[in-house]
């Protein structure tokens, strides 16, 4: 792509979070909204072939809608309550409509269906922004509302998590099992929106670390299916060893820094009473650290057959080296061992 | 009147859906010109007497010249900018003989800015879509232009998501 134009689209993507996020007026954070929509559509329609065209028109069609919804609710809401703050909207329609807008924007079930089609047409980077950055001004938007009804959020996270776990069983094709991981891990952090905001930021916190160190990892691997996952211990051993690690902490498994999103959702749960929700939500973690474990097992843990000149990659292309291999190291490390520091990361959020 | 509007408010549906719903784009300019002409109307059955004609004026001069101008770029095989070698003869030719003219024909600057209008400080009526249109841009100005920055990064995602001759959305093979 034109480099100026590559510049001002990711300047773009930028801009528009963090319009989003420095807005107290819901018309400024529609348009940080919209922006941050547009200005990703060329990425991700990057390639031209016939997948990703209809990625890109999905995800604009989608988040349009979403977007059109959130600007009635937010203009209705302004009609009748006189002023357009966001932290003091009243009205209970329009903050359920505004709310749902925004969980159709995260892709959360049962608003979910588009997330695996899209994050499957395009490429893995562009998966990449489509998963974490592009997730950070609704969720802000969804911190600031007030008094959204509980049993919405609830429902929904619940149905995320095991829509999530469940949805991403019988896939082979990579982008599409990331996509469902998204969304039970946008479920964990939706459940415990509405009892503590800033245990829902350490949730989205994490999830974006791990989710980046794996989209960078399977860039480097040059894998999309399952299979082409088997071949990884040929081309980076050192991935092969730390990859299962990186599945793991994505599965929530101590002492990785996955763990402890979940272990502090759980508790706090259950010390609001809430042991049906804690429970549902364990159980359906089972769900998503299955496929996680289907995936270490073909990276690491059996040796699939393959010919003697292909086993020595890693002796001619090495180090494999793409635009974001720098941020891997840091990526992981992030998602490796960032449990017995969470008390200090919790101070920063707090 | 609510007759009048609901009549109005179908010929604002007919016409956005012309303008997506046309197998070729030079098209939908019509639909945007009847939008624009019944968004006016609606406008009007509501009380404005600004706003509507600030709509018509943002619909024809800004979306439908937009549209038409980068439906016809995107379409363009080989477009000849002004540094193109067959042009820039041509735009320096005609840039001395601007200099030339001015020079000769407009030699003082008199100063006379032509006044449209005696700024006599008192309206008549003062309309709340007028008022507010000026509350608006002294409160939220900046918030404008970053409106406007939106609208030209539309451009260029529309520009960009469009284009290559035989493979982008709008094709001239």
């Amino acid at each position: 792509m034109n480099p100026y134009l590559l510049i001002v689209l990711l300047t773009s993507l930028g801009l528009g979070t963090a319009l989003t996020l420095s807005s107290t007026h819901w018309l400024l954070a529609w348009l940080g909204l919209e922006v941050g929509t547009l200005a990703i559509l060329p990425l991700m329609a990057q390639r031209h072939h016939p997948r990703a065209t209809e990625a890109a028109t999905k995800y604009f069609i989608v988040q349009a809608t979403a977007a059109a919804t959130l600007l009635f609710a937010a203009f209705n809401n302004a009609w009748l309550q006189g002023h357009s703050d966001i932290q003091h909207m009243s009205h209970p329609l329009f903050t359920s409509m505004i709310t749902l807008a925004l969980l159709l924007k995260l892709g959360l079930a049962p608003m979910h269906t588009w997330m695996p089609q899209v994050i499957q047409g395009v490429s893995l980077n562009t998966g990449l922004i489509v998963s974490t950055w592009q997730k950070i001004a609704p969720f802000i938007l969804l911190l600031q509302i007030k008094q959204i009804h509980p049993p919405l959020l609830t429902i929904i996270g619940l149905a995320s998590i095991l829509i999530g776990g469940w949805g991403g069983l019988n896939q082979t094709q990579l982008r599409k099992i990331l996509a469902y991981s998204s969304i039970a891990h946008l479920g964990w952090i939706l459940l415990i929106l509405q009892h503590s905001t800033a245990l829902a930021t350490y949730a989205l916190l994490i999830y974006i670390f791990m989710t980046s160190a794996t989209f960078i990892t399977l860039k480097k691997c040059k894998a999309t299916t399952i299979n082409m996952l088997t071949t990884t211990w040929t081309k980076a051993p050192t991935i092969t060893l730390v990859a299962p690690l990186m599945l793991l902490s994505l599965g929530g498994l101590p002492p990785l820094s996955g763990f402890a999103p979940k272990w502090f959702i759980l508790q706090e749960l259950t010390q609001l009473n809430f042991i049906p929700h804690a429970s549902i939500a364990a159980m359906a973690a089972l769900l998503s650290l299955s496929y996680y474990l289907r995936l270490s097992y073909s990276i690491t843990l059996s040796l699939s057959p393959n010919n003697l000149p292909e086993c020595l990659q890693w002796r001619v292309n090495y180090p494999i080296s793409t635009p974001l291999s720098s941020a891997l190291p840091a990526a992981l490390a992030l998602t490796l061992f960032l449990l017995p520091l969470t008390p200090s990361a919790l101070t920063l959020i707090i | 009147m609510s007759y009048l509007v609901c009549v109005l408010l179908f010929g604002l549906m007919v016409g956005s859906v012309g303008v997506a719903w046309n197998p070729s784009p030079y098209f939908a300019a019509m639909g945007l010109v009847m939008v624009s002409g019944v968004g006016c109307g609606v406008l009007i059955c509501f009380g404005g007497s600004f706003l509507p004609l600030v709509f018509f004026l943002i619909y024809l001069g800004g979306m439908m010249v937009v549209f038409a101008f980068s439906a016809a770029l995107s379409a363009e095989p080989y477009p000849y900018g002004w540094g193109n070698r067959s042009v820039k003869m041509y735009v320096a030719a005609y840039v001395l003989g601007v200099g030339c003219a001015w020079k000769v024909l407009l030699g003082k600057w008199s100063g006379f800015w032509g006044g449209i209008l005696d700024e006599s400080g008192e309206l008549l009526v003062l309309r709340g879509d007028m008022m507010g249109v000026a509350a608006m841009h002294d409160v939220a100005g900046w918030m404008l232009v970053l409106g406007g920055l939106g609208l030209l990064l539309t451009l260029f995602v529309v520009l960009e998501l469009v284009r290559g001759v035989s493979r982008g959305g709008l094709r001239t093979v």
